[in-house]
């Protein structure tokens, strides 16, 4: 009867539990505007595919070669945890980048059109009062040099 | 160089955000989305319950009312970063 431990380290499955730890902390870090953030994002998909990948290969090694490897089960888990991780990135990054194009937006030299809008005390503000310094900012005296408009998503 | 924020928000969540974020620049409220088209930024059905907002852009725009920088992101999680924008401000006249 055999009772050495004749098993090797099943290494594909181990990398991949490190890999996936990277990929969930490049998932969950809050985003910092950080120069190369863009880049983040696509490590952050490739990580996930990796750890997929790792795995996947981890389980088949403890399928095909079950003397030589254990980690059935355990790699059936984690391929599907990941499996499940990396389709939700997947689509949050479709959803992150599927917006319109602003190619119809005003471009540079182009005249930004005038509006009126209301502020949070409910006052009608209208850019050129603002380019015109006759709206008061907070704290502000001086007419600006120019106004920087920031459209955001909203229900934040 | 003034910031003003601009969204679908009412003055009333708007006024919320810049309380909860300590913002003192101004926030304007644009809920039909009539600057939004003028500005041709529409997002249709982008919000939470398929209300339409605008998509995420920026416009530096000189005291003669000419737009001297856009930036209008791929991504909505990459958003411009402050030091980017004051750089392009600071080449104002």
């Amino acid at each position: 009867m055999q009772t050495s431990n004749i098993y090797e380290p099943n290494r594909s499955l181990w990398a991949g539990i490190v890999v996936l730890v990277l990929f969930l902390l490049s998932s969950v870090l809050p985003f910092r505007e950080v120069p190369g953030k863009e880049a983040l994002i696509w490590l952050n998909l490739v990580l996930g595919v990796l750890t997929l990948g790792l795995f996947v290969v981890g389980l088949r090694r403890a399928i095909r070669q079950p003397q030589r490897y254990r980690g059935k089960i355990a790699g059936w888990i984690f391929t599907v945890l990941s499996s499940f991780l990396l389709l939700l990135t997947v689509f949050g990054f479709y959803a992150s980048r599927h917006i319109p194009s602003a190619n119809a937006a005003p471009k540079v030299g182009q005249k930004a059109p005038d509006f009126e809008l209301k502020d949070t005390s409910g006052q009608t503000v209208s850019l050129s009062q603002l380019l015109a310094g006759t709206i008061d900012p907070p704290g502000a005296v001086v007419k600006p040099k120019g106004v920087l408009l920031i459209f955001y998503r909203g229900y934040w | 160089m003034r910031p003003v924020a601009i969204s679908v928000d009412s003055p009333e969540v708007s006024r919320n955000l810049a309380q909860k974020a300590g913002y003192t620049f101004t926030l304007l409220s644009d809920p039909d989305t009539h600057v939004i088209r003028r500005y041709q930024i529409l997002h249709p059905g982008g919000g939470p319950d398929g209300h339409d907002i605008a998509r995420p852009a920026e416009f530096l725009v000189d005291s003669s009312g000419t737009v001297r920088w856009t930036n209008f992101t791929e991504d909505i999680r990459v958003r411009a970063r402050a030091d980017e924008m004051l750089a392009e401000a600071a080449k104002l006249k």
